[in-house]
Parts: C-alpha cells; structure tokens; sequence
C-alpha cells in the first residue's frame, strides 16, 4: 500500500474541489423529503391541479412512519443510484481517457491503493450522502405524521449502506475494466437489471444482494427471517470483496491502454 | 401581511427553500469558476436561475465538463 495516504488526499481534494461533497447529498436530502411531503398534501396537490370531479372523495391509506422509510429508500434505489453511479461511473476510465492516469502509472504506486483511495471516497460520499437522505426523510416523518424508533432506524441505515458499498464495487469495477460509456451500460446493466429481475421472479430465492434494501425495512418493521438476512449480508460482502479484487486486477491490465 | 407570513408552515418549507438556495449559490459559484461547459455558459446561468431544483443538478451531473 504505498503512497496510499497521498492518493487517499488526492482523491479527496478532487471529490471536494467538484462540490462531489455538497450537491450529492443535498440530491439526497431532497430525494428524502419529497416522499413526506407529496403523501402528506396529496389531497392539497390533487385539488391545485385541479379536473377532480364534484364529490370526489379519496380513501387515503393510513400511513405509518415506517412506510415513508421505506418510500424513502425507494426514491433513492432508482434516482439517487442513477446519480451516484452516472458521477462515479468514469473515476478510473476517464483518467485512461484524458492521460491524466499516465502521470501515475509511470510511478511506482500500488494500484490496490489506488483503487482502493477512490472505493473509501466513493464511500464517504455515498455515506454522507445516505445519512443526509435518512435525516431529511426522518425529519419530514416526524414532523407530519410520528416519530420512528431509533434502533430500526439505525438497523436500515447499516442495512442500506452495505447495499451501497456493492453498487460502489461494481461501479468501480466496471470502471476499471472499460472504457466509460461500456462500463455506464455494463454497471447500469447490473444494478437495475438485478433490481427488476428480483422484482420479477424473486419470489423463489431469499438470499441475494439485491433484496438487501427491502430487507433492511422489512427488520425495522420486525418481520423479517433473520436467517435469510444474514446470509444476504454475508453473500453482498463476499461479493464487494470479489468485485474489488477484479477491479484492481483489470486497472492492472488496462493500465497499457491508457492514452500518452 | 404578517399574519399572512405567519400561517405558512415554516417547518415544513424552510428545509426545502434552503437545500434549494445552497444549491444554486454553490451550482453558480462553480459554473464562475469553470473553464468551459457543456454547452454555452450562459444558457446555464439561465437554467440554473429558473429551472429551480432540477437546474442545478442538471448542471452538476451533465454541464460540468472535466479534463
């Protein structure tokens, strides 16, 4: 792990110099408050758009603060997984591209440190990012409909950022192993296909990384097979470890295709 | 005027007018400082300005151009 601390330095001031810090988690605190709040005013926001018919009355389901948690999260698997991968997803190949990486391939680096200097950025930013999402959800529940129980909470959040270290993984990997716009398809590919196709035909296996954010809310409402959760954990990990090692492996391969 | 001011419920709005203000401070800050955008810079000065929330994202995901 040589020069590990200056390159952890280097990607930080990068991130932080791009705002990566700031506008990543303000998406994800607004993506956490919308849900709160278009449930709570539904009605308000039916009759301001107005052509509801005279007499119309809604049966509006009763809410309970874990169901927003859980609108929440699922506000940021689709948008707020979009954009962390779509900004994350050139951090190797774009550096290929542009030549930027020949100044450090010439040097005698470790390319474990290197790749693991951008994974620990990648996951700071994305754990800012959660708990700034989680916080203003939390907040906009409490406010309008009750208070959560802070242990599920806590539960859902580790669960949910165990998720996030996979997708960080496959981002990663794929960007070392292509160039940037094959390795957008292929990442995207993996975390929203997998998604739909859990969706799908997910019924007839309980273990997967995949089912690991439903997971996490289905343990804060307290009806989850703790079996099956903790095989999932252990299999999302294994897997995060496997990717990353296929990740410095194919950014050692690639490291010839970089442009001079 | 002041009991107008009064009723709206701040606690519930002020979050969002505050994510939306640092947003596109930080969004023109940045688009001051840049070297060339995706697109012509004053066509984001615009979108930024008037397409609140979305705008600035916008432009931190697609108008910055790195090299």
């Amino acid at each position: 792990m040589r020069g590990f601390n200056i390159l952890l330095q280097k990607e930080f001031k990068e991130a932080w110099r791009s705002w990566k810090f700031l506008w990543i988690p303000l998406v994800f605190a607004l993506l956490g408050m919308s849900d709160p709040l278009t449930n709570y005013y539904m009605m308000d926001i039916l009759n301001a758009v107005g052509n509801v018919p005279e007499g119309f009355e809604m049966l509006v389901p009763e809410l309970m603060p874990v169901d927003l948690l859980q609108a929440s999260i699922g506000q940021f698997q689709t948008i707020g997984l979009l954009v962390m991968m779509a900004t994350f997803v050139g951090i190797i190949s774009k550096e290929r591209a542009n030549g930027m990486a020949t100044l450090f391939y010439v040097r005698p680096i470790s390319f474990g440190a290197y790749f693991m200097s951008k994974f620990i950025v990648m996951s700071t930013v994305s754990f800012v990012s959660i708990f700034a999402g989680f916080a203003a959800s939390v907040y906009y529940t409490s406010i309008l409909y009750g208070t959560l129980d802070l242990g599920a909470l806590l539960v859902s959040f580790c669960t949910y950022y165990v998720w996030l270290l996979f997708v960080i993984a496959v981002t990663l990997m794929m960007s070392a192993s292509f160039k940037t716009v094959i390795a957008t398809t292929c990442g995207f590919t993996v975390i929203f296909l997998g998604q739909i196709v859990d969706m799908i035909v997910g019924m007839f296996w309980t273990i997967s990384p995949w089912k690991l954010p439903s997971y996490g809310i289905l343990l804060a409402r307290g009806t989850m097979e703790m079996l099956d959760y903790w095989w999932s954990v252990i299999i999302t990990v294994v897997l995060t470890l496997i990717f990353i090692n296929i990740g410095i492996m194919m950014m050692k391969r690639n490291a010839s295709s970089t442009k001079i | 005027m002041m009991e107008e001011l009064a009723k709206v419920p701040w606690a519930v709005i002020a979050p969002l007018i505050i994510v939306q203000i640092i947003l596109m401070i930080v969004a023109l800050i940045d688009l001051r400082k840049i070297h060339a955008t995706n697109g012509p810079k004053i066509l984001w000065v615009f979108i930024i300005l008037f397409a609140n929330l979305i705008g600035s994202i916008a432009y931190f995901i697609v108008g910055r151009k790195q090299s």
